[in-house]
């Protein structure tokens, strides 16, 4: 580290030197991301665009990752596993010291909830582009932040502030009435989260639930709730800065859901959009929530709505989401850029009156898995790769063709959004943009995504996060007209005979007889 | 040439009258048809049939084709009898099980050996892929006669974990 970045570090420590560099219109020159895959390119674009250099973090699986291609400088962190590498604070931060980046941002996952880390910064002198370590405490883990909104006056599902035993489980249960939730404390993402309808089940699933939290997160704590049936996952985007100001961006719905993740995101929430009263009620108790914990930078206060349009306060993201393009889309703000100038000390430009939302955005998270066989993931080589174009689409992604996707991490391939005036044009512009998509080599969820958003029940807007659950048992898979077959079988057949015909004609072929041969003896 | 198709569990021969990009086939019991086959990517086929344009993407896996069409996805097998000699597989032999892979992954437990008696919804063997665990079960009760893989190693889609008569 130069002593000019040395000399910033000491004097950004503290607020008032934060302060104090504001004077002079500060910014960042160089700044790490602490993350890989589609949110370090993300948060290089905006990098970029601001003129700041940016430093990627990689493992060995990551090499030739698209982050750490894009990125102005890289530095290797550790071996494939993220407990060591991505997640190996004295790693990140020797690489931020080595290359002299004045500021860090974790993206998501990772190290981006991690208090410790935060604060690992601040010792550093490096400042941490999120929420103070004191924040994440109080709103990190889901029953401290739960005891942070009943302060604060949110309403809350009925629930144990703390892990529980069988014992006390039973005894929850018995109090509130089955169904009931298990999560895990330190939780996210819909790890170690089991639902229990009936005392007999308690038990089985109380000590999956710890095990699978342990694995996860290495904290086998799980707690209760009470559950709410067919409900609505609505969140609110708030951003705030270091001078007391803070706002909300709206909503997201983010009902779409599948073990537990989002997997369609859209602003507005067509509920809210029938019912705007909600909007401003929403933000204004997740702002109350996020002050109580002295919030300041980009953080999401997740919402379950029940049937009857009652919300209640689930968790507070400390951090950026996943799904934050679908706000940007309709507000046309840039929640990156947002993020870093707070950090770098500056005031939020816009005030809550200057919000403004404009037409809808949907956004589909593209997973390397397979929709037809439960989700389950499917890493391998990307063989070809066709991104749709044309208006109001973008695609956040880090993948190309020729890249192996990683079995080591989150299947989360890219993110595809789109933007026009109203709901229904935005569905049609997504089927329009789904079908352009074309990713080969591995399975994806896209083709699963243009039955979703052709469903009369999503079109109508009424979301739950059952609502795949329910989509499958409502549809059998669509049946093919006999054209269709007869394309399949044709493709089918000239593939297969071309194939003979390149291993005549090529021995190299990357699909050789040999290799058939060797596939066929492994299958006899 | 004729081909042995089995179209998402159906069996549908085909039959290439022409070769070229202006072809004729004719599938099962239907009429002879025209089109027009083009490649303008490795394993993307045009398809113009009736007029009307396939855009098609066909994918090689260990059991078989995957052919993607208008976001629609048909799992064929290709028997032809002198290179596809695979057995019938899964449903295979009389009383054999066949555990294969449900993804790319990781072995991350083989909990049977060989010569082990199992019983109906019995773990036999865990894979791992992108934080997912995923333990394969004995559909029903029998002995282990072959483990194919050991902890550690990398397994595509579709392939053999262990038999069990």
């Amino acid at each position: 580290m130069d002593a000019s970045s040395t000399d910033y570090g000491q004097a950004c420590a503290g607020p008032e030197g934060t302060l104090a560099l504001l004077q002079f219109g500060f910014m960042f020159r160089k700044v790490l991301i602490a993350n890989r895959g589609e949110i370090a390119v993300r948060v290089m674009r905006t990098l970029r665009e601001m003129d700041i250099a940016s430093v990627a973090v990689y493992s060995d699986a990551d090499r030739t990752s698209k982050h750490v291609r894009m990125a102005d400088e890289a530095e290797h962190v550790g071996p494939s596993l993220s407990s060591d590498s991505y997640l190996r604070m004295d790693r990140i931060l020797d690489a931020a010291r080595k290359h002299g980046a004045e500021a860090i941002h974790p993206g998501y996952g990772f190290l981006s909830e991690n208090a410790d880390f935060a604060a690992a910064c601040e010792e550093a002198g490096v400042v941490f582009i999120g929420p103070s370590a004191h924040s994440i405490r109080m709103m990190g883990s889901k029953t401290a932040a739960r005891q942070t909104a009943i302060a604060a006056g949110a309403p809350v599902v009925p629930g144990t502030d703390h892990g529980v035993s069988l014992d006390q489980a039973r005894e929850f249960a018995a109090a509130n009435g089955y169904p009931i939730l298990l999560k895990a404390v330190a939780g996210g993402g819909g790890k170690g989260m089991r639902r229990v309808d009936r005392d007999a089940d308690l038990e089985s699933a109380l000590r999956n639930a710890s095990s699978e939290a342990e694995r996860s997160f290495r904290n086998s704590e799980v707690y209760v709730e009470k559950l709410i049936e067919h409900p609505r996952h609505i969140e609110i985007q708030l951003m705030g800065d270091h001078h007391g100001n803070m706002i909300h961006l709206g909503e997201r719905e983010c009902s779409i859901q599948r073990r537990h993740q989002k997997v369609i995101e859209e602003c507005p929430s067509p509920l809210v959009e029938q019912h705007l009263e909600m909007r401003p009620a929403m933000g204004q108790a997740a702002i109350r929530a996020a002050r109580a914990a002295g919030y300041y930078n980009a953080g999401t206060v997740e919402f379950l709505v029940d049937q009857d349009r009652r919300f209640y306060f689930l968790e507070m993201n400390t951090r950026l989401q996943v799904e934050h393009p679908v706000t940007e889309l309709v507000t046309g703000l840039d929640l990156v850029r947002l993020q870093i100038e707070i950090a770098a000390g500056g005031r939020l430009p816009l005030t809550q009156q200057q919000v403004s939302w404009r037409g809808s955005a949907i956004e589909c998270r593209i997973y390397a898995e397979d929709p037809y066989n439960d989700f389950l993931p499917y890493p391998g080589k990307i063989t070809r790769l066709s991104r749709p174009l044309g208006p109001g689409v973008r695609v956040d992604g880090c993948i190309y063709a020729g890249w192996t996707v990683p079995m080591e991490y989150d299947p989360l391939l890219a993110k595809l959004a789109v933007w026009a005036g109203t709901r229904a044009d935005s569905t049609a512009r997504m089927i329009r943009a789904l079908g352009e998509y074309d990713v080969g080599g591995i399975r994806t969820n896209i083709g699963f995504f243009r039955q979703i958003l052709e469903d009369p029940e999503f079109r109508a807007g009424n979301l739950h996060t059952g609502f795949i659950e329910e989509f499958f048992a409502r549809n059998q898979r669509p049946k093919p007209s006999p054209d269709l077959v007869a394309v399949a079988a044709l493709a089918a057949a000239v593939h297969s005979q071309s194939r003979t015909t390149a291993v005549t004609a090529q021995p190299d072929a990357p699909s050789s007889a040999w290799r058939q041969e060797g596939r066929s003896g492994l299958l006899r | 040439m004729r081909l042995e198709l089995k179209i998402d569990g159906v069996d549908q021969p085909i039959e290439l009258l022409r070769n070229g990009p202006d072809c004729r086939f004719r599938l099962a019991d239907a009429p002879a048809r025209a089109a027009h086959v083009e490649t303008p990517e490795p394993g993307i086929y045009s398809v113009l049939l009736d007029g009307l344009s396939y855009d098609t993407s066909v994918e090689e896996t260990p059991t078989g084709l995957v052919v993607v069409i208008h976001g629609h996805r048909f799992e064929i097998e290709v028997r032809d009898p002198r290179r596809w000699t695979r057995g019938s597989g899964a449903a295979g032999a009389e009383g054999l099980q066949t555990i294969l892979s449900p993804m790319p992954g990781k072995i991350i437990r083989v909990l049977i050996a060989p010569g082990d008696a199992v019983e109906t919804g019995q773990g036999l063997i865990v894979v791992e892929a992108m934080k997912m665990q995923n333990e394969m079960k004995a559909t029903r009760a029998g002995r282990v006669l072959s483990v194919t893989v050991k902890e550690g190693a990398t397994v595509s889609a579709g392939e053999i974990l262990a038999t069990i008569e």
